[in-house]
């Protein structure tokens, strides 16, 4: 299935592309169009954007309304949740010190592809090491 | 030119708290009040992305946000403006300065607190290099 999100991607939607890819739908394909476009594609499946179904919600990044809407529990998946809404939203409490760090390199990723789906392709790396060395702390 | 990003929001009276934490979010992103109207901020990726994201959340919230760019037109009061926020940061910053000299400085939560403040500094502070010079030294100077 399709899937539409604004261009330039940054930390919340390199993670939750990866999570489509991952857990979601394997054959997802990305398209990306400039920030405020409006009408959306037809038929492809708006995240990440204002309003849409697949976004913020009560201060939290995408990635978690993610995995609520799709029911998703695995607690190495929350901890990325929460550490993806650290680097992404304006939280008063911090306590992954990952956070800031992994905002800067998605940031990095992102200024050196030459488009977003580069970007996806680098990111899904990040998230997948990610993944892997949080699999090995107790959560 | 810089160009600014101008957050004008209205939220139902109750609850409170949801009053508060916008508020907050508004402090905590470095935003200055102008005329108890619109809130303020130089445009930027980060803050373009943020005030967006919050626009959207007051509307969830049953409020209503409007969110534009714009430049000044009169000179001197961008000048002005740029001003306030450098003051906003800098009493931080003096603060985190004055704290260092303390015997028993508590270097962790200053730590903190200079990483805070950074995400506010939109124009370049002097005290910041002192600041982040000071906390170096402190660990044992291991720039110097």
């Amino acid at each position: 299935m399709k899937w539409v999100t604004w261009e330039n991607v940054g930390v919340d939607r390199m993670a939750c592309a990866w999570l489509i890819k991952q857990y979601i739908d394997p054959e997802a394909e990305f398209l990306f169009v400039p920030t405020g476009q409006k009408p959306l594609p037809e038929g492809a499946e708006p995240f990440d954007i204002p309003g849409v179904r697949f976004t913020h919600r009560r201060g939290h990044c995408t990635f978690h309304t993610m995995l609520r809407e799709f029911d998703l529990k695995d607690p190495i998946l929350h901890r990325i949740a929460r550490i993806v809404d650290e680097a992404d939203t304006v939280q008063d409490i911090a306590l992954e010190p990952a956070a800031p760090g992994l905002d800067l390199i998605c940031r990095g990723i992102r200024s050196t592809c030459p488009d977003d789906h580069t970007v996806l392709e680098r990111g899904s790396i990040i998230y997948e090491a990610l993944y892997a060395q949080l699999a090995k702390e107790p959560i | 030119m810089q160009t600014w990003m101008s957050l004008f929001y209205k939220l139902p009276p109750e609850p409170t708290s949801k009053r508060v934490y916008v508020w907050r979010k508004l402090k905590r992103l470095g935003a200055i009040l102008l005329h108890d109207a619109v809130w303020i901020l130089p445009s930027t990726p980060r803050t373009l992305e943020q005030f967006q994201w919050l626009a959207a959340e007051i509307a969830e919230m049953g409020g209503e946000a409007y969110l534009t760019e714009s430049r000044f037109v009169l000179t001197g009061q961008e000048e002005a403006l740029k001003k306030q926020f450098i003051e906003q940061v800098d009493k931080v910053y003096a603060e985190i300065l004055g704290e260092l000299e303390r015997e028993d400085a508590d270097l962790t939560s200053l730590s903190k607190r200079y990483q805070q403040v950074r995400t506010q500094n939109y124009f370049q502070s002097d005290l910041d290099k002192k600041v982040r010079e000071a906390l170096l030294s402190e660990k044992g100077g291991i720039e110097s």
